[in-house]
């Protein structure tokens, strides 16, 4: 299933005390850069929104979903998780984010799929608690089992 | 009816809100046809929809659309908030639904 993107390798679960925001989207981003999902430009992209447009990624309590429009350095859909222990604030303290979820997505449509289940488990206020209290990447793997 | 989901790209968190208005829609038991779409802030029109939803932060982007027609989501996860945005909609418009 498509959520499948998220695994031992894409999820990370970080103390987060010394981050910035824009740390914590470089951080959580890593994975799917290591993987050869997206290059350095895709996560600078989405850092410059953010810094233009606003905290528009934070989408619910606490739980931010990084993404930028496809671009040529975005070579497949990609997901990836991390979990700062610690609140790190969006832009400001209205966005105090624990949850960085981060999206590559490659044209318009081919990541919806990976929105849909996505959204079927954050619109769960179980999970989201699971996920808000989760200290391990096991425990968030759980999650999305 | 049309319902348009916004957000800053158009791409993410816009068709999260589509396909979750859709759900409830369901889950209403909404006979009416109501089509529910996505688009980037930037391109949207106020005639390409009755209502627009969107999170607070796109608020001052919107200008151009009429505010009364603005549905402002502040989580766009929250399943109890989506549910009585939309339902006073379609109380709003004489809509039936469960």
């Amino acid at each position: 299933m498509a959520l499948d993107l998220l695994n031992k390798q894409t999820v990370q679960v970080v103390d987060g005390s010394n981050l910035s925001w824009q740390d914590a989207i470089r951080k959580a981003s890593q994975p799917l850069i290591d993987n050869g999902t997206v290059g350095n430009d895709y996560v600078d992209s989405m850092i410059d929104v953010v810094e233009e447009k606003g905290p528009y990624i934070n989408i619910g309590p606490n739980i931010a979903l990084a993404h930028a429009r496809p671009s040529s350095s975005c070579k497949k859909i990609g997901l990836a998780l991390m979990k700062t222990n610690h609140v790190v604030n969006l832009t400001d303290d209205k966005h105090p984010v624990t949850l960085w979820f981060v999206l590559a997505a490659t044209d318009s449509n081919s990541h919806l799929g990976v929105i849909q289940k996505l959204s079927e488990v954050l619109m769960n206020g179980e999970n989201v608690q699971r996920l808000l209290r989760a200290t391990t990447v096991e425990e968030i793997l759980k999650v999305f089992k | 009816m049309k319902f348009e989901a916004l957000c800053q790209s158009g791409l993410g968190s816009s068709f999260m809100v589509q396909m979750n208005i859709q759900n409830l829609l369901k889950q209403e038991n909404v006979k009416e046809d109501i089509q529910v779409d996505h688009s980037d802030i930037g391109s949207a029109t106020p005639d390409q929809a009755d209502y627009f939803f969107l999170d607070p932060t796109l608020e001052t982007s919107a200008g151009n659309l009429p505010k009364d027609r603005l549905i402002i989501l502040n989580s766009l996860v929250d399943p109890n908030e989506l549910k009585e945005k939309v339902n006073a909609i379609l109380d709003k418009e004489g809509i039936e639904h469960s």
